[in-house]
């Protein structure tokens, strides 16, 4: 009887939806309103002199564009596990404390103040949504903690007033923004890819791989914490100091993808859900293998949103929210059945 | 006799709050089943809390095995004592051996994965409380009394000296709640461990026990506990072997309710008799 995950299990699990993640990330980036052939772009490796425009579309347009969604989607999912263990709350999301509304709001100011600066290549837009995000998760953890031990209530209503807040400043920002602020703003808000350079894309996959191995290393502390704090104390689990690593780790992540492609909604909720009704609520399998679900999930979200309206693209918080909601939906109802069957 | 855990001078009140124990100084001995009874609300669970480390006293010492539990970090006090809350409701769908697997987190390897030891001690567990057979069905699914043997799977599965249970038998029928004895007694004889729970059934605890300690509340005027026996005047609790201090006299005494009692063989009981009762005329009477 197979009672408990073996590391072997493990790395097959996970080396099976990398594969799968590779291959549809390569697929996605064939795919495109430009029609290109693999086999043209390959030759184009070797650096022929004749102009080889399937190459340069798939190298340096689709390809970072791909990359790009699978780094946001990893980075959401995983942030999405972690915030609903530690809050003991299967209906949070990685933006549930607050970091939507911050990083909104530093983006709103950034677009509507209209800077032209860059740092280290970011655009205003970017640094602005980062600081505004690590910024509001700062002042969420600060509320929350006054309110006491464990903090887990404090956090989430501080979270959902903080959320409120901000919010209403948005509003207020976009009522007094002009036409093409106006456009810019509603399209960073709803979530939104561009093609960035290799360095960004770099660092940014770097981060997030960072900040997905510290919380696989986290995870079977994880497991007790989820299920009951105070017995994980009593179980030698320094659960505050878990709490804290954990938080941390997934606002800073989450600040990374929102700065990368704007509030890409539904990612952080749906991902994390379908990975744990089909494989269960062990943090050690769950969180690599959601992550690497929901960098798929992204990607072909956000293929979709390159192509439905080709040659426009709409928002990719957009069709994630539309392919993920009936999506969730369909998932609960067949869980529900399952547990009664159990019962 | 060693002692296991040794209460000294232990006071303690909640946050700028009255206070619920005080003074309290007793100690459970090792491989001992020690019952804590009393009325709610009296600092019962307070009590246990303060013993897990969960809780730190405002006054006094608790020492587990002579060390000051103060001075240990929680790993090292996991390493003594596991309890037993009261229901914990699981938010996501763990399964039976998934709980009692966490149990052994702190065992874990450095890729966060259990040894063969941990394994080996979870289906020790598992094999003790019956609870094997549904090792692979999520939690959620199981009978009350079932979960409840899966907790203390999980308690025995930490491999401590010492267990502590917060009501173990509540919400039981008869059956479940002999079950939970028999077993409770099976781990402290068989496995030498020492016992420490709470319980609101004191007949069970009568026949069951070795020590019981009963604790009184301080909210109405510290009037003495016991009228009849000066020595042990004014104090909040009294600690003693179960046959001394689980007596009719004493229930009437703390609880404030009247009732029959009675021996049989070797098994004493009480019956409490509210004033409606059928036969409550009778008593008074009497």
């Amino acid at each position: 009887m197979q009672q408990f995950l073996s590391p072997r299990t493990l790395c097959l699990r996970v080396a099976v939806t990398a594969v799968m993640l590779v291959a549809v990330m390569l697929l996605c980036a064939l795919v495109g309103p430009e029609r290109i052939s693999l086999r043209t772009a390959l030759a184009g490796i070797n650096g022929s002199a004749l102009p080889n425009p399937d190459y340069e579309i798939l190298v340096h347009i689709r390809v970072p564009r791909v990359v790009l969604a699978a780094i946001v989607g990893a980075a959401l999912a995983a942030a999405g596990v972690a915030l609903q263990a530690l809050l003991r709350n299967p209906l949070a999301d990685p933006y549930i404390l607050g970091i939507s509304s911050g990083a909104g709001l530093g983006a709103t100011l950034a677009i509507v103040g209209g800077f032209s600066w860059t740092l280290w290549g970011r655009s205003p837009v970017a640094v602005f949504a980062f600081a505004g995000a690590l910024g509001t998760v700062w002042l969420v953890w600060v509320i929350g903690r006054i309110t006491g031990k464990f903090h887990v209530t404090g956090l989430l209503l501080a979270g959902v007033v903080v959320n409120a807040f901000f919010s209403a400043v948005i509003m207020f920002l976009i009522s007094m923004a002009r036409g093409q602020q106006l456009h810019a703003t509603m399209f960073w808000l709803m979530g939104n890819m561009a093609e960035e350079d290799f360095f960004v894309l770099w660092i940014g996959a770097g981060c997030v791989m960072a900040g997905v191995v510290s919380l696989y290393f986290l995870a079977p502390q994880l497991n007790a914490i989820s299920f009951n704090p105070v017995d994980a104390r009593s179980m030698g689990i320094h659960v505050e100091r878990v709490q804290l690593l954990v938080f941390i780790v997934s606002a800073f992540v989450t600040a990374i993808a929102v700065s990368l492609s704007g509030l890409v909604g539904f990612v952080g909720l749906v991902v994390p859900h379908a990975v744990r009704l089909m494989l269960g609520p062990d943090h050690r399998q769950l969180l690599p293998i959601a992550s690497i679900c929901g960098a798929m999930f992204l990607v072909v979200a956000d293929t979709a949103a390159r192509v439905i309206v080709a040659p426009a693209q709409l928002p990719v918080g957009v069709v994630t929210a539309i392919v993920g909601g009936p999506f969730f939906l369909v998932l609960l109802v067949r869980y529900n059945r399952k547990v009664s069957w159990l019962r | 006799m060693t002692t296991s855990v040794q209460v000294q001078n232990v006071s303690f009140a909640y946050h700028r709050g009255q206070p619920v124990l005080e003074d309290i100084t007793f100690s459970a001995e090792a491989g001992k089943f020690l019952a804590l009874v009393g009325p709610n609300g009296v600092g019962k669970s307070t009590l246990i809390n303060l013993i897990a480390g969960s809780l730190v006293p405002q006054s006094g010492t608790i020492f587990i095995d002579g060390g000051n539990i103060q001075s240990c970090r929680p790993r090292q006090l996991a390493h003594k004592i596991a309890i037993v809350r009261q229901g914990s409701v699981p938010v996501f769908g763990f399964t039976v051996a998934e709980v009692v697997l966490m149990a052994r987190t702190m065992h874990y390897g450095p890729l966060g994965f259990e040894s063969e030891i941990d394994r080996r001690r979870v289906a020790e567990a598992l094999e003790m409380t019956a609870t094997a057979e549904f090792a692979s069905r999520p939690l959620a699914s199981l009978s009350g009394g079932e979960r409840q043997r899966v907790f203390i799977a999980r308690a025995l599965a930490q491999d401590t000296p010492i267990l502590l249970m917060d009501e173990p038998t509540t919400f039981l029928d008869l059956r479940h709640q002999v079950a939970i004895y028999d077993l409770l007694k099976t781990i402290q004889i068989d496995k030498a461990r020492t016992i420490i729970a709470i319980t609101q059934d004191v007949n069970l605890a009568a026949q069951y026990c070795d020590q019981a300690l009963l604790l009184r509340s301080l909210r109405p005027a510290p009037a003495p506990i016991l009228s009849s026996d000066a020595t042990q005047d004014r104090r909040q609790y009294r600690i003693g072997p179960a046959s001394e201090v689980l007596t009719a006299a004493h229930f009437q005494e703390i609880f404030g309710v009247d009732g029959f009692s009675g021996r049989i063989g070797r098994e004493s009981f009480f019956i409490p008799l509210g004033r409606m009762a059928k036969d409550a005329a009778r008593k008074a009477g009497r």
